[in-house]
């Protein structure tokens, strides 16, 4: 029987994650694949599985600890293939006898500085004099170690990206001194994405371009598949008909279905259309991904878009879900509100916020009619996308929604 | 009063490099030195007189052992009078040499005890009386001193370590209580000198901290040539009679009876000076056990007051000392520089010399790391053998996953050099095939790192050993 450090599998790029779950105890048999912890990295939530079968001699880490890529999560006493049942209870009670020392800490790669990069002595004190984290520094020399003009090009990319640029700071104030106050934590949710949405505000030059589209005829429409579509478990919500339509504009106007590339100085068009879809949570904002959309049918699209937004409610959508994302949809048209301002969601150049529909007159041959109109409001990247094509990307899209025909064309 | 920019306490290794580099960064520095002569511990009665002593006690032992070559001397004809003299020719040569060294920078040298009376000054007392000095900043490089058992009386046939330097009497029988590297050193020189040696150690091996394979060859070696050596055992007491000094052990090999000795050596270990220098009044931190905490610009609680060396922490090396004290003054002038080496080597210079650096087998274990070794015996080493030597090894410790080189033991006649080489190898990161893949000269002993290096990638051709598959990095 041989011992084997299970460890923390590749975590997508993340440097640490929490560990939220630990599903197993010491003694426990395990199988291949049965789930051992469960991490918790951007707003994604990973379950590890074992790659051995056997007994659980010990965990090396507890609920609330941070974990990274080969992080050891538990010491398995690895059981044969065919498992006989007598032999795996006396496996536990021998091992104990052997005493070996086993602190918690964790086990590092090699002995080298506190960041454990690859890096000589006099890159080491180039870092410090220049305040780089090295463990933020691409290494391009022999083995990727990290050399001197490694460090100066961060220094170089980091300053012309102006994200050494000193933001003004907020002012400090103590709140106790106008009335009670209560402090509360952010979500880590809200934290991850405030990190982002600033981001995004600042480096995107944004420009909102309104719209309002007639979906009289659509509502129609999906109240005369009501009952059919009900029948088969499905809900139609307006949402599905905007994301289809949202493709065939994507495909129209391919600029909004790209991305710029670290440069600046390309768009890389994409040739897929997957759509990230806003999706309200108790913990906060997320945005799932449904890939090829424009490859599924209405109905397909409905019963996705039900069973990612249960997902994500339930916290069980993977880092996996919310990668892919060619464009964003914002939809708030469930809760109120005539038109708003969305964030460009980066690396995509474009995102539609939907609003809720209401009643309006419009003036139609000679008259004012009563017409369910839909408010759009969509943010773009200026540096990619001008006002001619903003508002044709909203013209075309209106044009779709006003008669869903037109998508078939 | 007067008053300065830098006052550095202490002109040790760690002191002197402090205050050279501060006069050379443009600062005006104070050096202070309780002693008449600088340079410290490791100049006066450490590393250099020990290292001379040991170089004539090889020589010694050389000349005895080259009779097995056909090469006979006569009956050795020792004069430690003379021995004495040529010792302290050489630390007076380095000390005088620091002096200039100081003169030529312009850094004041006043001799005196030296104590805050604030944070912004320090009252030294010397021959001529008290002076204070003011000052901006203030390096502590106050060292260490021998630590006394309570229990030994007081005798002059009782000594430590500073005291052994003199060779007032190098015949008869000596106990030295504490196996690490100053007593063995020590024990090294007086056994060459015509001593009867017998150590008595606590831990279950001689130099505890390091290996047990890498001690062994000098544990076989001087167990054959010393009269004993006791581990597990501790002395208990000692009674000092005009015949000799009576010893009581207390261990597992322990001798039942007290023992007769004419000398006892002290070796066990050294204490920080924290408590001597009225730190308090300046309101820097000193640890119950007499550090002083700093951090890794080596300053302590106080921003303006720097400590370095000896009286920070473990290892307390000269090696240590150095770098510490060029921080500290560089960071002083205003750099951005910090005190944070991958790896401190270690060395005993006994003979044979053993020296490591970076993890120990024990260490890596104790942290659960995953490690592969490559050991080279030089009993398979051309140059080693004709140097008449065999029992020597080199062991690399290298890290499962990365290959990369963690650490390393090396145990024979000029260990210390070669490990500077591993202690570069580890700083740069460098992987087992680098050291594999870079060639070293033959015959040396250095190529013995290359062939460790063969080892654990299962490539050695010069011994063989089928059992091992080569190895890749994943």
């Amino acid at each position: 029987m041989a011992i084997k450090n299970i460890t923390v599998p590749d975590v997508g790029g993340a440097a640490e994650v929490d560990v939220i779950e630990v599903l197993v105890k010491a003694g426990d048999h395990v199988k291949v694949d049965t789930p051992l912890i469960t991490l918790e990295s951007d707003k994604a939530t990973m379950e590890v599985p074992s790659s051995d079968e056997g007994v659980v001699k010990e965990l090396k880490i507890k609920t609330g600890d941070k974990v990274s890529t080969g992080s050891v999560i538990l010491v398995l006493e690895v059981t044969a293939a065919t498992p006989v049942t007598e032999k795996k209870v006396a496996a536990p009670e021998k091992t104990p006898a052997k005493a070996e020392p086993t602190p918690v800490a964790k086990p590092q790669p090699a002995v080298t500085s506190s960041e454990d990069v690859h890096a000589g002595p006099a890159v080491r004190r180039l870092a410090r004099e220049l305040g780089v984290d090295l463990a933020k520094v691409r290494g391009t020399g022999p083995k990727q170690r990290v050399i001197k003009q490694d460090v100066y090009a961060y220094v170089k990319n980091y300053l012309s990206q102006g994200g050494g640029a000193a933001l003004p700071e907020a002012p400090v104030v103590d709140f106790t001194k106008f009335g009670a106050i209560e402090t509360q934590p952010l979500s880590r949710i809200k934290k991850l994405s405030g990190k982002n949405l600033h981001r995004n505000w600042l480096l995107v030059p944004h420009v909102t371009q309104f719209g309002e589209a007639d979906i009289t005829g659509l509502e129609a429409f999906r109240q005369a598949e009501k009952a059919e579509m009900e029948q088969k478990g499905i809900k139609l919500t307006p949402l599905v008909f905007i994301m289809r339509a949202v493709v065939a504009c994507l495909k129209q106007f391919p600029q909004f279905n790209a991305s710029l590339d670290p440069s600046n100085e390309n768009l890389i068009l994409k040739k897929y259309f997957h759509i990230g879809v806003a999706v309200d949570t108790p913990d906060g904002l997320v945005v799932p991904v449904i890939r090829d959309v424009d490859k599924k049918s209405i109905t397909d699209l409905a019963k996705e878009l039900a069973i990612v937004s249960e997902k994500a409610r339930k916290k069980q959508l993977t880092a996996n879900d919310m990668q892919g994302g060619c464009f964003s949809i914002s939809s708030l048209g469930g809760i109120g509100g005539t038109a708003f301002t969305p964030i460009v969601n980066v690396p995509e150049v474009a995102i539609l916020g939907v609003s809720k529909s209401a009643h309006k007159p419009v003036y139609q041959d000679g008259e004012f009619v009563p017409r369910l109109i839909l408010p759009l409001s969509l943010s773009y990247d200026h540096r990619v996308i001008d006002g001619a094509d903003g508002a044709r990307f909203m013209v075309h899209l209106t044009n779709m929604l006003s008669d869903i025909r037109h998508m078939l064309l | 009063m007067s008053e300065t920019q830098v006052v550095v306490i202490g002109s040790g290794p760690g002191g002197y490099t402090a205050a050279f580099r501060a006069a050379d960064l443009g600062k005006k520095v104070i050096l202070v030195e309780r002693y008449e002569n600088i340079g410290g511990v490791c100049l006066n009665v450490g590393c250099i007189p020990s290292k001379a002593l040991l170089h004539t006690a090889k020589v010694l032992d050389e000349a005895h052992e080259v009779a097995a070559c056909g090469i006979e001397f006569g009956g050795v004809k020792i004069d430690t009078k003379k021995l004495l003299e040529w010792k302290n020719k050489i630390v007076s040569r380095l000390t005088g040499g620091l002096k200039t060294l100081a003169k030529q920078r312009k850094v004041e040298i006043i001799q005196g005890v030296a104590k805050f009376i604030s944070d912004k000054e320090i009252e030294v007392e010397g021959a001529n009386g008290k002076q204070k000095i003011r000052f901006e900043n203030a390096i502590i490089a106050a060292g260490s001193r021998p630590v006394k058992l309570p229990f030994l009386p007081d005798d002059p046939r009782i000594i430590d370590s500073t005291g052994a330097l003199e060779l007032h009497d190098t015949k008869g029988s000596m106990l030295v209580i504490g196996g690490g590297i100053i007593g063995l050193e020590m024990a090294t020189v007086y056994h060459a000198l015509g001593s009867e040696i017998t150590v008595v150690e606590l831990m279950d091996q001689i130099i505890p901290g390091c290996d047990k394979d890498v001690v062994m060859p000098l544990q076989k070696r001087i167990q054959k040539r010393y009269k004993n050596i006791l581990l597990k055992t501790k002395v208990t007491k000692v009674e000092a009679k005009k015949e000799g000094l009576w010893v009581t052990f207390e261990g597992d090999n322990a001798p039942k009876d007290p023992q007769k000795f004419d000398r006892i050596l002290c070796a066990v270990g050294r204490r920080p000076n924290g408590d001597q220098i009225d730190a308090s009044k300046a309101g820097v931190k000193v640890d119950e056990r007499g550090f002083i905490p700093v951090d890794k610009q080596m300053r302590t609680n106080i921003p303006h007051i720097y400590a370095i060396g000896d009286i920070v922490g473990n290892p307390m090396l000269a090696h240590k000392a150095i770098p510490e004290g060029r921080v500290a003054a560089e960071v002083i002038a205003g750099k951005k520089h910090y005190f944070e080496p991958a790896c401190i080597p270690s060395v005993a210079y006994t003979d044979p010399e053993i020296a490591w650096v970076g993890m120990t087998e024990m260490e890596a274990k104790a942290k659960g790391i995953k490690y592969g070794k490559g050991v080279f015996p030089w009993a398979a080493s051309g140059r080693s053998l004709s140097m008449g030597r065999d029992e020597g090894m080199t062991k690399l410790l290298i890290d499962e996953t990365t290959h990369r080189v963690i650490g390393a033991g090396i145990t024979g006649p000029n260990a210390g050099e070669l490990i500077a080489e591993i202690a570069l190898a580890i700083e740069m990161g460098c992987d087992v095939e680098d050291l594999s893949l870079t060639i070293h000269p033959h015959p040396t002993l250095s190529e013995t790192i290359a062939m460790s290096a063969e080892v654990f990638e299962g490539t050695i051709t010069d011994l063989y050993l089928p059992k091992k598959t080569e190895t890749k990095a994943e």
